[in-house]
């Protein structure tokens, strides 16, 4: 009942936010906080693996990377209207994901985290080869087609406030799925792999399945992210594929408290809006990031949600 | 054609032999302590600047070789006793911690040397003829200055007490506590000089490659993948692996573009993963 009150409650400050910034004043904040809906989707993908199966990927970047490619090229290349384009970024995504996966999950622990780096290294190293296609490191611009909504009814993403709304209602049901995935069978026999695979192979779980299944599930995630930042940005680039992008996503992940809904999303908020209050006034704004990162692996291992139960919920209990 | 070739093969064994270097550091962090560690390639890169910085304030190379690894152990101390220690080992947390770690490393770099990569002139200068190439004189320095660093640290843990310790330690934690070795100790100690082997590899490189912040991002990839080709707590067999890699990225190299190589060896990699998990080397040594 509380944990129902509290969605709510977020979900109608995220609704109220644009015309709460607007009062407030300056139009600037609510880019980021579509920047942050966008990237909370990717830090939700890597807790899906991590916080739910067990499996610490360091290669989610190269699935955003696929969802940005995916939009980008189909409107570049294919010449395809706004909705074709935009399912292809997610679709190509979860295709690679299920390519790679077959191989991923063979391995657990440290050798899955090193082949997830490797696979997206070596999608890296292409997208850099293929320079004249995806533009290498510089990427590639397009612009925005107009969201036909049935009839003769257009939008337009370069819009600010329809832009967050419909980032907003996409990373919305992406957290969505992600309670059912977790409420259902399926999920809980994820936790069961998480907590002991052998038991739970035992108990007659498929786990090399359920763990290409989640795999792909959280491809997926990240493919749509990948897709709504192409969009936000209007372009895609091969940096993003880069492994640096999975490791800011696992710290996103895990300071903001792995194997919990809403932490990834907390992490990647406070993350970007450190980054982003910080960097407009002292330009070494990493050294705080990193400072922070650490300060809250000592201090708080179970992260920031976990510091929140820990305080206020036992208080209140 | 044939001489370039051969050229790009020895670039990439004197290569490996460096990376064989840093990666045994990774390898005893990870091994011992079964912590992930991010920042290990920004200490090779503090490494490379610290030899930028010997050079321009002394204007000599050669002290480097001693104060980029003494710095580099006290700084491994002091990560280990202020941030490793008190994460318990945990993983997970080690990933975090040791990424803003490199945050907190680059930044510093950047905000005190500066952002652009600078080069520094090889101290050794002079070419040799060898299968018909003029071959620098200075590579040939940095692969025995190399071999000699990772025959030292082979004997220092197979003949010194406190190698061996290094090794109880490793072996069984519970068990080398209970028989009296003191175990923190030994974690410190550890930090330290894994993080003193990846600075000597940035002095030895630092003539051959560029000095810049951002080295470590490039070379860390590397480093792990020498620690689990070569299987992991695998001494012997991470230095093989790295010189393998090195080499055959430096023969295909002779064929197709860097990137291109550098594909081939990851896709290498990955087979080596999914058929042999425990590493190429399994049985093979020991």
């Amino acid at each position: 009942m509380r944990t129902g009150l509290g969605y709510a409650g977020l979900f109608s400050a995220l609704l109220l936010a644009p015309w709460l910034i607007t009062w407030l004043g300056d139009p600037f904040w609510l880019s980021i906080l579509t920047e942050i809906v966008i990237w909370s989707c990717f830090a939700a993908s890597i807790n899906f693996l991590f916080g739910y199966v067990g499996l610490l990927s360091f290669g989610q970047a190269l699935y955003f990377g696929f969802g940005m490619y995916g939009v980008a090229l189909g409107i570049t290349e294919l010449h395809l209207s706004f909705w074709p384009a935009f399912f292809l970024g997610p679709l190509s995504a979860t295709v690679i994901a299920f390519l790679t996966g077959i191989l991923a999950v063979r391995l657990t622990w440290h050798y899955f985290a090193i082949i997830t780096v490797v696979f997206s290294l070596i999608m890296y190293f292409l997208a850099l080869t293929f320079k004249s296609l995806t533009g290498g490191d510089d990427g590639i611009n397009f612009s925005l087609p107009d969201i036909a909504l049935g009839g003769s009814y257009k939008v337009s993403l370069t819009n600010a406030t329809t832009q967050y709304f419909f980032m907003l209602i996409v990373v919305a049901l992406c957290f969505w799925l992600i309670r059912i995935v977790m409420a259902s069978a399926f999920g809980r026999s994820l936790i069961a792999i998480r907590d002991n695979d052998v038991r739970a192979s035992l108990i007659g779980i498929h786990v090399y399945r359920l763990r290409l299944a989640a795999f792909v599930i959280a491809g997926f995630l990240a493919g749509v992210s990948g897709t709504l930042f192409a969009l936000f940005g209007r372009y895609a680039s091969a940096s993003y594929m880069f492994y640096h992008v999975s490791g800011e996503g696992v710290v996103w992940a895990i300071v903001g408290g792995i194997g919990t809904i809403l932490g990834p999303a907390i992490g990647t908020g406070i993350f970007i809006l450190i980054r982003e209050i910080v960097s407009s006034h002292w330009q070494h704004y990493a050294l705080i990031v990193g400072a922070f990162a650490i300060c809250i692996v000592i201090f708080a291992p179970e992260g920031i949600v976990g510091l929140w139960k820990k305080y206020v919920l036992k208080r209140g209990a | 054609m044939n001489q370039t070739i051969v050229a790009l093969a020895i670039n990439g064994i004197v290569f490996g032999l460096i990376v064989a270097l840093i990666a045994l550091g990774l390898s005893i962090i990870f091994g011992l302590l079964d912590i992930i560690n991010l920042s290990h390639g920004d200490f090779f890169m503090v490494g490379t600047v610290l030899t930028y910085t010997t050079l321009t304030t002394l204007g000599l190379f050669w002290p480097a070789l001693l104060i980029a690894p003494l710095i580099g152990f006290a700084l491994g101390v002091l990560v280990q006793y202020s941030i490793i220690q008190r994460i318990k080992n945990n993983a997970a947390l080690s990933i975090v911690a040791t990424f803003g770690l490199s945050m907190i490393i680059q930044e510093v770099v950047r905000m005190t040397f500066g952002a652009a990569p600078k080069r520094i002139m090889s101290p050794i200068q002079g070419t040799f003829g060898l299968f018909g190439i003029e071959y620098e004189w200075y590579r040939i320095f940095a692969a025995v200055a190399s071999i000699i660093a990772i025959v030292a640290f082979f004997i220092f843990l197979k003949k010194t007490k406190l190698g061996t310790w290094m090794r109880a330690v490793r072996h069984d934690r519970d068990t080398a506590t209970a028989m009296g070795i003191p175990t923190q100790h030994v974690y410190l100690f550890t930090f330290g000089i894994g993080f003193a082997m990846a600075a000597l590899g940035g002095v030895i490189a630092a003539p051959i490659t560029t000095v810049d912040f951002r080295t470590g991002v490039d070379i860390l990839p590397f480093c792990f993948m020498a620690v689990i080709i070569g299987g992991l707590g695998n001494l012997p067999g991470t230095v093989a692996a790295a010189v393998l890699l090195a080499f055959l990225e430096g023969v295909i190299s002779g064929f197709a573009t860097p990137t291109i190589a550098r594909i081939f060896s990851l896709v290498l990699m990955s087979g080596v993963l999914l058929v042999r998990p425990q590493g190429l080397f399994k049985g093979l040594t020991k």
